[in-house]
């Protein structure tokens, strides 16, 4: 009774420490601090270091910094002008036209790029305005880049499966190859709903830029070649077993820095914007990742996982009950936390209820990043709607609004995973190398 | 003093950055090992070495620059004095975490020196030398949180107030 007591309090004193605006990381200390304190005899401090170093300096979490690097580089070229030309002739005919570019843009770009918010600047910094001067309605742009944005995630690279595969212990390749398919079916299902929504609603639709022939359009589509061939080198590489994820990774900052230099945005400025830029955010990750490997380590101790493990495999709810929990447990989460500190937080609890639950942590893993993903739409806090409330001038509120079909087909897709597991672990299943 | 500590997150910053290039040279140097049939010792251990070293180095000068993820729903509801006091509450249990980090990390270069802690993997590396570099970035960091809470107490904004605008640092 005492252990459960002191276990809540250690919840709050963490939720607090956060609350409170301290940052992240260093709350994710704090609290370990204080569990160890009062759960063991063990000097805090040297616990601490230890497995901060051991956490910090591991081989797994290099792929990280190097797949930020590449889309910073990429966020600096003309990749983003080069795809809308490449897609925009083959989308004139498809109800919902040039909307269309948005979601297809957006997914090719993410698998290149690992983030979520990368993707949806990257790809809106061309859209937003070409759509707009051709008078696509303002809620479906916006809505659609911020739902289609979020593919980042889950279409690899992603670098919040590099902070889960790290977390759980599990292969980044396998958890990479494993989002394919979902991401995949994902942006399917964006593209019916615009589909639908235009057939609905035709009037509302502008008229096409004219009608390009079958020859204009495949001639359009070289300026897409780039994009191909970075997918191609990275992704393949993965897929085929030739490289680990950390290889793929540094091919593709060479690949993405050969590309700058030859459309010649690469300059002395842009290197070293990039370059900074991707050291900045691996160490923000980072710090958060040191916190939570020494947290997970205190909360070990306190037996609470554990616990809570025991308690929910007592109830023995059927995985859907479960999983539905987790869902609604996750999108209140993530109204108020980002992404990465909600993976983090979470797993040194949620994992040993998982695994006594009999569930894939593979699948798991794409479960979250399907999660995180709702999350980044859902305000008052989600990164997609901080980048695009920077890049068009709406209210968040607006923007959630604009984003509430997409979020509500996400919530689709983690039925469907649920009900079709296979979705998610029939290519894993399927590599050459693990 | 202000130049000189500023100089100092910046330099930090440059050899983080310099760090992040040697995992690119290290992994690279792995894949042509794999392509060329050649083999050299370590190149996995020597990119995590890197890794570690351009974190903590890095990190002032990311603190610096407020790409720090902290929950911000309560500090942007306050104003005026309640949110200084807030601010300064904040840097202060930073300052004291950092400080203890630093201190404890001082403290295992140390013993790794002491006890001759060598690396399990096949590079041998004496684990001291890359352990310096989280010991140094934990003290910068524990530099930077004084120097900002020093700032914050003064009367003068936080340094990091208004987060980068460039939207593709996040996640």
């Amino acid at each position: 009774m005492e252990q459960l007591l002191i276990s809540i309090f250690l919840i709050v004193a963490l939720l607090g420490v956060l609350a409170s605006g301290l940052w992240i990381g260093l709350g994710l200390m704090a609290t370990g601090w204080l569990a160890m304190e009062l759960f063991t005899q063990r000097p805090a401090g040297d616990a601490m270091v230890t497995t901060i170093w051991g956490a910090s300096s591991s081989w797994t979490l290099t792929s990280l910094p190097m797949f930020i690097w590449m889309g910073e580089i990429l966020f600096r070229t003309k990749l983003s002008e080069n795809m809308f030309l490449g897609l925009s002739p083959w989308m004139q005919r498809l109800p919902g036209r040039l909307l269309h570019t948005n979601i297809v843009g957006c997914t090719i770009f993410a698998a290149i790029s690992g983030s979520s918010a990368a993707t949806c600047a990257t790809i809106g910094k061309m859209t937003i305005p070409e759509l707009r001067k051709r008078g696509y309605p303002e809620t479906l742009i916006v809505g659609t880049l911020a739902g289609a944005g979020t593919l980042g995630l889950l279409i690899p690279p992603s670098i919040i499966m590099i902070v889960y595969g790290v977390a759980a212990d599990q292969s980044i390749a396998q958890l990479f190859i494993a989002g394919v398919i979902p991401g995949l079916m994902l942006s399917a299902m964006f593209m019916a709903y615009v589909v639908v929504w235009a057939l609905i609603y035709p009037s509302k639709v502008p008229k096409p830029d004219g009608t390009p022939g079958f020859l204009e359009k495949i001639y359009a589509s070289r300026h897409l070649i780039p994009s191909v061939f970075l997918i191609v080198m990275v992704l393949g590489s993965i897929y085929s077993g030739i490289a680990t994820a950390t290889e793929a990774a540094a091919m593709g900052v060479v690949g993405a820095l050969l590309l700058s230099l030859v459309q010649g945005s690469l300059t002395r400025e842009t290197f070293m914007a990039s370059l900074l830029g991707a050291t900045r955010l691996s160490c923000m990750i980072a710090l958060i990742l040191a916190g939570a490997a020494f947290l997970t380590l205190a909360m070990g101790y306190t037996g609470l996982p554990r616990k809570l493990a025991e308690w929910i495999s007592s109830m023995e709810l059927s995985p859907y009950a479960l999983i539905a929990a987790l869902t609604v447990f996750y999108v209140i989460l993530g109204c108020f936390l980002d992404g990465i500190s909600m993976v983090v937080l979470t797993m040194a609890v949620v994992l040993p209820m998982i695994q006594a639950a009999g569930l894939d942590l593979v699948w798991f893993g794409i479960f979250v990043v399907l999660v995180v993903e709702m999350a980044q739409i859902t305000p008052p806090v989600g990164f997609n709607l901080f980048v695009l409330q920077g890049m068009t001038g709406h209210q968040i509120t607006y923007i959630g609004r604009a984003a509430l079909p997409l979020f509500l087909l996400m919530v689709v897709a983690v039925a469907m995973i649920t009900v079709w597991p296979e979705i998610v672990t029939f290519l894993p299943n399927r590599m050459l190398r693990g | 003093m202000r130049p000189v500590l500023d100089r100092i997150y910046d330099g930090c910053a440059y050899a983080a950055g310099l760090f992040l290039v040697l995992i690119l040279v290290f992994t690279l140097l792995g894949v042509a090992g794999g392509i060329f049939d050649f083999y050299v010792r370590g190149t996995d251990a020597f990119a995590g070495y890197c890794m570690a070293a351009s974190s903590f180095l890095a990190l002032a000068h990311t603190f610096r620059k407020g790409e720090h993820i902290r929950v911000t729903l309560i500090l942007q509801q306050l104003s005026g004095r309640t949110r200084r006091w807030f601010e300064l509450g904040c840097l202060a249990l930073g300052a004291v975490l950092a400080g203890a980090f630093a201190a404890y990390a001082a403290k295992m270069v140390w013993w790794s020196y002491a006890f001759n802690d060598v690396s399990a993997g096949n590079d041998r590396t004496p684990l001291w030398i890359p352990q310096i570099g989280m010991a140094a970035g934990g003290l910068i960091l524990f530099v930077a949180m004084v120097d900002e809470l020093i700032q914050v107490a003064q009367g003068k904004d936080p340094s990091a107030a208004s987060p980068a605008d460039e939207p593709a640092h996040i996640e």
